[in-house]
């Protein structure tokens, strides 16, 4: 093997004599894919990600199968003076189905964080960032590599629904708008959880903070049940709750027929919103180990 | 560059311990310089704040002409580290442990350095398998390749060869003396093996809770020895004055339970000890000679692995034995 020159630097693109800053896509994209990478690697993970919302569908969904005069009976509580939800709506499942989706989206930021700490206690975080990686970078890449982790049970879910016997209705670009809310949720939330748990290289924090807000945005959200019948309080709790947007929008989609594309918009917001302040904390306290 | 890494009053505490304190170093490109010190010295500590992984205290420091404080980004492109626990992702074969690497180095043109490399270290034949798969030995070859994947300047070995059998410690000491003396990289090794730095390093510092207390060349630091050490461990009731007033004993010191003596001539002294003293009565008698285990015992009055984990659970299985005679 040839020895090199003492010092030579075969880098891509050098970093700018005199500044310190320096172009960080090519270690975006390295740590993003491995992000994606071992998900695909590590079947447990993968199998879990898709079982947690089909139980969901399936135990719960089922629940209201066998009520004494069937889904007609339910109607004016799911719909309530929605003449196209009293159309439509064929099932229970129906109905849950894009709640269920947009519940399941708050645990991927659950993933991400203990990818975070993972590497934190394996000291693969030191790895990192002894190169010229920004732990900006490091946020970003794992934010949006479980977003995209969470992406791979929709069709899953979405399948299981049709098996379930849910008739899908609404138009391609209405379905993309719908797609495009959950990444979003799911985006915002791993946000949330990374910025969190930053400061964190323990294993139990990524899971009390899960079990600490994830049923409240669970049941104040609407993705079970219509919010018009819950008190006060909690209605306040479900209009700021990206769950209810994202399980609205689903709803608008598969039941109503009619979208209300402001509930992408405040999504979008909240995924921004996220995403600056996740990258501002993770920029200044994000343990190395 | 005359330097590769050079340091003034450098310092790095946390809260009120000090685990580096006021340390000045000037490491000569091309050189394997190491430290040499107990675990908990500050030795880990050091390479942390030269690479920019934890914030300097006070003092500064540049590593290949770049300061690490103002500069962190420039140092990261110039070095490579290697980690005294091997850190690989092992969900990924070895070939995309060098990805990963070219993409956080932002290299474009790494895949024929990163056959180079694994040819270099014999890990072409596994280069698709799982590292989850490789032996400790082979973890740590591959760990050493990702270091040198980017062409470094400096390379930060932090304890490489701890955790392996002797074999393979000697084998890589010869591929550390080689990526030195091939590939004309600086390496700042840690080490609280002092034949490793005797055997790697043309210039070594002692380190001993966070200040460095003494540097040379591995002969100058021997030199600076030019006696022998006994370590006496006994029953008897002595003082420091009876054993000085021994013949041939120049020095007196005590660590623990154990009296150091300083002697020209062990050879002489040890007959010396068995009549003057009551050799029922002595439980251990070591010779240390002139070596920089020596230097270390002079310097800091105690041995390197006094601190180590294993010497703790030796002196634990020993009680429970005596408890049980």
């Amino acid at each position: 093997m040839t020895a090199p020159a003492n010092g030579e630097i075969r880098s891509s693109v050098r970093i700018r004599e005199g500044s310190d800053t320096v172009d960080q896509r090519s270690q975006f994209v390295g740590l993003y894919w491995r992000e994606i990478l071992r998900t695909f690697r590590n079947p447990w993970v993968l199998l879990m990600t898709i079982v947690q919302p089909f139980m969901w569908l399936a135990f719960f969904g089922s629940s209201f199968e066998l009520i004494p005069g069937g889904i007609n009976s339910l109607k004016p509580l799911l719909c309530g003076a929605n003449v196209a939800c009293t159309a439509h709506l064929t099932s229970y499942t129906q109905f849950l189905l894009p709640g269920v989706l947009a519940t399941s989206m708050l645990s991927v930021g659950f993933f991400g964080a203990m990818s975070s700490i993972q590497d934190k206690r394996f000291g693969f975080m030191k790895r990192i960032l002894i190169t010229p990686t920004n732990k900006a970078t490091v946020f970003l890449s794992k934010a949006l590599g479980s977003a995209t982790r969470g992406l791979v049970q929709i069709p899953v879910m979405i399948g299981a629904a049709v098996a379930f016997g849910v008739t899908l209705q609404g138009t391609a670009l209405e379905w993309i708008g719908w797609m495009a809310g959950l990444v979003l949720m799911g985006i915002g939330f791993s946000c949330f959880f990374l910025a969190v748990t930053a400061t964190s290289s323990d294993w139990q924090t990524p899971g009390v903070i899960s079990n600490f807000i994830t049923m409240p945005l669970m049941f104040a959200s609407g993705a079970l049940f219509p919010s018009a019948n819950y008190p006060t309080w909690m209605q306040y709790i479900t209009d700021v709750n990206p769950v209810s947007y994202a399980s609205l929008m689903g709803r608008d989609v598969l039941v109503f027929g009619t979208v209300d594309w402001t509930y992408l918009l405040y999504l979008a917001f909240f995924a921004g919103l996220m995403l600056v302040l996740g990258t501002l904390i993770a920029g200044k306290y994000l343990k190395v180990e | 560059m005359e330097y590769a890494i050079e340091a003034q009053g450098l310092t790095k505490s946390y809260g009120s311990l000090v685990a580096v304190d006021h340390v000045d170093m000037e490491v000569p490109a091309g050189t394997v310089f190491g430290l040499l010190g107990p675990n908990g010295a500050g030795k880990t500590t050091i390479i942390k704040v030269l690479t920019g992984l934890s914030n300097i205290t006070s003092g500064q420091a540049k590593v290949a002409g770049y300061d690490v404080v103002r500069q962190p980004l420039h140092v990261k492109q110039r070095v490579g580290w290697v980690a005294a626990e091997v850190i690989l992702d092992d969900d990924f074969t070895a070939w995309e442990n060098l990805w990963l690497q070219a993409k956080l180095q932002r290299l474009t043109d790494w895949k024929e350095r990163a056959d180079d490399l694994l040819t270099y270290f014999e890990l072409t034949p596994r280069k698709d398998d799982r590292v989850s798969s490789f032996s400790t030995g082979m973890r740590k070859k591959l760990e050493i390749a990702l270091a040198l994947l980017h062409q470094p300047e400096v390379v930060f070995m932090d304890e490489p060869t701890i955790g392996l059998d002797p074999s393979t410690r000697r084998g890589l000491w010869d591929l550390i003396s080689g990526v030195n003396r091939e590939f004309g990289i600086t390496v700042l090794l840690t080490s609280h093996y002092i034949e490793e730095a005797d055997a790697l390093c043309s210039k070594i510092s002692i380190i001993d809770h966070g200040k460095f207390v003494a540097s040379g060349t591995p002969e100058d630091l021997k030199s600076r020895v030019r006696a022998d050490m006994v370590e006496l461990q006994t029953d008897e009731e002595l003082t420091e004055a009876t054993l000085r007033g021994l013949p041939g004993v120049t020095e007196v010191r005590t660590q623990g339970k154990t009296w150091i003596l300083r002697t020209p001539s062990s050879a002489d002294l040890l007959p010396v000890l068995f009549t003057r003293l009551r050799p029922d009565k002595i439980r251990s008698l070591n010779v240390v000679r002139p070596s920089l285990e020596a230097v270390f015992i002079d310097l800091t009055g105690k041995r390197i692995e006094d601190e180590a984990p294993l010497h703790d659970y030796r002196k634990f299985y020993a009680s429970i034995r005596r408890a049980r005679q």
